[in-house]
């Protein structure tokens, strides 16, 4: 998990402080050198198990602070898909939403006609699935902006039949589920179980983008996002990589839906809106283009907009706009392009204070470019990047 | 058949809004290559502002004018202060624009709520005549809707074809930076075209308003038509805004009567044709 990041805002501040220009060696230097050391080491573990022991006693109530953290990780999941193709391939969809909503809907019309609550949700799986694979011939013969506009057009079709296919999708009043999978004693309609299992998929979510992002084939994926021809050139099969990525983006996009339906047991055509394919492309925006964690971190700051603080911040969305510009114009990797750069001052810094180091050669083990490298731009040519900084 | 005859004039004067809409839409891709996605914002912005001058002066055509002024004002200031600013991204720009639709919905629904409205005609236009074909009665307001869209395709015809601003334009679309290397002045020509993008949003807007009605989410409905024009007319392509608003406008509204459970799918039928058959779109340029 370390290696999504550079640490936390936390383990940073220090860093931050510390002159660089220190007195090279001395009993002090060797002390904070040690604490940076072990704060690279633990940061990222700590905060994980931090985050998920917080998640855990928050999800043990009924009350609403439980119901807001299980729509956050709903969503995240839903945000963290969409990170996969944006952020790694280059591939930003503004219809993610539309293929949330087929999964919800997937389960919600299975079940209406007569299959099982578990039979639903691999009916729901499957028709996601087969409809990425079928649509995604479409999409990736584009990138850039066309495929922007072409996912819009897709995502809007699908909304399209859920407002108006009343036969289908019984219109602007949406479905209802009524049965949610059981198995034994593990039971869906128990409200814990449900939430325990919502957190249980986020993670698993999260450890499979991770484990993409950080196979070979997410690595060639960053390859064909910021020089296709010359991975294309290499003899790498480009268009299959972002088609690939595609599947998996809308896949995850299903699992989020299916996620939705059982927590909501209702969906309707607003879910899959085009108001909503664009939350779901800001919260990845705003945490941060292909992060991963940064658009999870969206996903808890947009949802907290949405569902609680709307109702004391009126004009939510006008602030949630212009906040969209300001992280385009002056910090394209968003807040957790704060959280890396924060980890490579103190990366930084450790180099420094290394190098000052009686018999330890400094710029050997020194930072160089950020172990991730710099956060991501919008496209190839990067704006707003700085160099990584020499020791 | 007089059903369907009115259809198809409903279908035509939907494709007038909507080339009016998407013609500032495709110039600003074609010179600029920005994908300004607050363009539908823009336009429910226009219908607005034209409705409360109307309301306030009783005139009609004061409205429809201040409308187009100030959207264009609007427009003038945005790309002199956010376009021009991410000028080295397409992406920055299109997210930054994204981020613009939600200020100015959220606004204009401080403004001007949530309720629908409908921008209503003076005199003669806002009453129906009976046409002489089949003694179809057909209200003059859609008429007047699709004339004034006729004139306008047939002035910004003139502007391209006819003016030098029309054809740095059109050069711009072929070859931007061998425009900028002959010495025109591609910085004012980018301002010039989103100003006048802009301005004939907020014009489409007063017009939409009298036929389609004011409402939240006719902003990304207008977006959705712009985009689909552009795909299927080809990136930039001011004829292929003609040709795809007209597909365009016809299939939403035959849609809309004949297969109401599709209606708003069947729309982008063309749009994935086109993208198969002919991905630049039928009247675009090779590689845009």
């Amino acid at each position: 998990m370390t290696a999504a990041g550079g640490g936390t805002p936390a383990a940073a501040s220090p860093a931050g402080v510390g002159t660089p220009a220190a007195a090279p060696a001395g009993r002090a230097a060797r002390l904070a050198l040690a604490g940076l050391e072990r704060s690279r080491r633990l940061t990222g573990p700590v905060a994980g198990v931090a985050a998920a022991v917080i998640l855990v006693l928050l999800l043990q109530g009924n009350g609403f602070a439980s119901t807001l953290v299980v729509d956050i990780l709903v969503y995240a999941v839903a945000a963290m898909s969409l990170d996969f193709m944006a952020g790694y391939a280059g591939l930003i969809s503004l219809g993610q939403a539309g293929f949330l909503g087929v999964g919800a809907y997937g389960v919600a019309i299975a079940e209406n006609h007569f299959f099982s609550p578990w039979a639903a949700v691999g009916i729901a799986l499957g028709a996601v699935l087969a409809l990425g694979l079928a649509l995604g011939i479409v999409a990736v013969r584009t990138k850039g902006v066309s495929f922007v506009i072409i996912t819009l057009a897709l995502g809007q079709v699908l909304y399209g039949l859920a407002y108006q296919w009343t036969g289908l999708s019984e219109g602007d009043n949406g479905i209802t589920l009524a049965n949610l999978p059981s198995a034994g004693p593990f039971d869906l309609n128990d409200p814990l179980t449900l939430r325990m299992t919502v957190l249980v998929v986020f993670a698993v979510t999260v450890l499979l983008l991770l484990l993409f992002v950080h196979s070979p084939f997410g690595l060639s994926l960053r390859g064909v996002r910021s020089n296709e021809a010359r991975l294309a050139a290499l003899g790498y099969r480009t268009g299959l990589h972002r088609y690939l990525a595609w599947v998996i983006a809308v896949f995850f996009a299903g699992v989020a839906g299916v996620l939705y339906i059982f927590v909501n047991d209702l969906i309707s055509p607003t879910t899959m809106a085009f108001s909503a394919d664009g939350f779901l492309v800001v919260m990845v925006v705003l945490g941060g283009l292909g992060s991963i964690w940064g658009p999870a971190l969206g996903a808890v700051v947009i949802v907290l907009f949405q569902q609680e603080l709307s109702t004391y911040v009126t004009r939510w969305q006008t602030l949630m706009g212009l906040t969209l510009i300001a992280v385009v114009l002056v910090s394209p990797g968003g807040f957790w392009g704060l959280v890396r750069a924060a980890g490579r001052r103190r990366d930084a810094l450790i180099a420094r204070l290394r190098a000052g180091q009686p018999g330890r050669p400094g710029p050997a083990d020194g930072p160089g470019p950020a172990p991730e490298g710099p956060p991501l731009a919008f496209e190839a040519a990067k704006p707003g990047t700085e160099p990584p900084q020499a020791p | 058949m007089p059903e369907f005859i009115a259809q198809t004039l409903n279908g035509l004067t939907l494709a007038g809004v909507v080339f009016l809409v998407s013609s500032g839409f495709t110039l600003v891709f074609g010179i600029m290559r920005v994908t300004n996605l607050a363009h539908g914002a823009v336009y429910l912005l226009g219908g607005y502002i034209g409705y409360s001058v109307i309301g306030s002066t009783g005139n009609f055509f004061y409205g429809l004018a201040a409308a187009a002024l100030a959207t264009g004002a609007f427009g003038f200031l945005l790309e002199r202060t956010l376009i021009a600013r991410l000028r080295r991204s397409e992406m920055a720009e299109l997210l930054a624009t994204l981020g613009l639709i939600y200020v100015i919905d959220d606004v204009a629904l401080a403004i001007w709520g949530g309720t629908p409205l409908t921008v209503n005609l003076p005199g003669v236009l806002g009453k129906s005549s009976t046409l002489p074909v089949d003694g179809i009665v057909y209200p003059n307001g859609r008429i007047f809707v699709l004339g004034v869209s006729v004139v306008v395709a047939a002035a910004l015809y003139y502007l391209l074809r006819r003016t030098r601003l029309g054809a740095i334009i059109r050069a711009g679309v072929d070859d931007r930076e061998m425009v900028g290397a002959l010495g025109v002045n591609v910085r004012l020509a980018n301002t010039l075209v989103f100003t006048l993008g802009a301005l004939l949003a907020g014009f489409a807007g007063v017009l939409g308003g009298t036929v389609l009605g004011l409402y939240t989410g006719a902003d990304s409905d207008m977006l959705l038509f712009a985009l689909a024009v552009v795909i299927v007319g080809g990136l930039g392509s001011f004829e292929g805004a003609i040709l795809g608003s007209l597909l365009i406008g016809l299939v939403v509204d035959y849609g809309t009567a004949y297969f109401a459970a599709f209606a708003y799918s069947v729309l982008f039928i063309p749009v994935i044709v086109v993208l198969l058959v002919k991905p630049q779109g039928l009247l675009g340029k090779q590689g845009t």
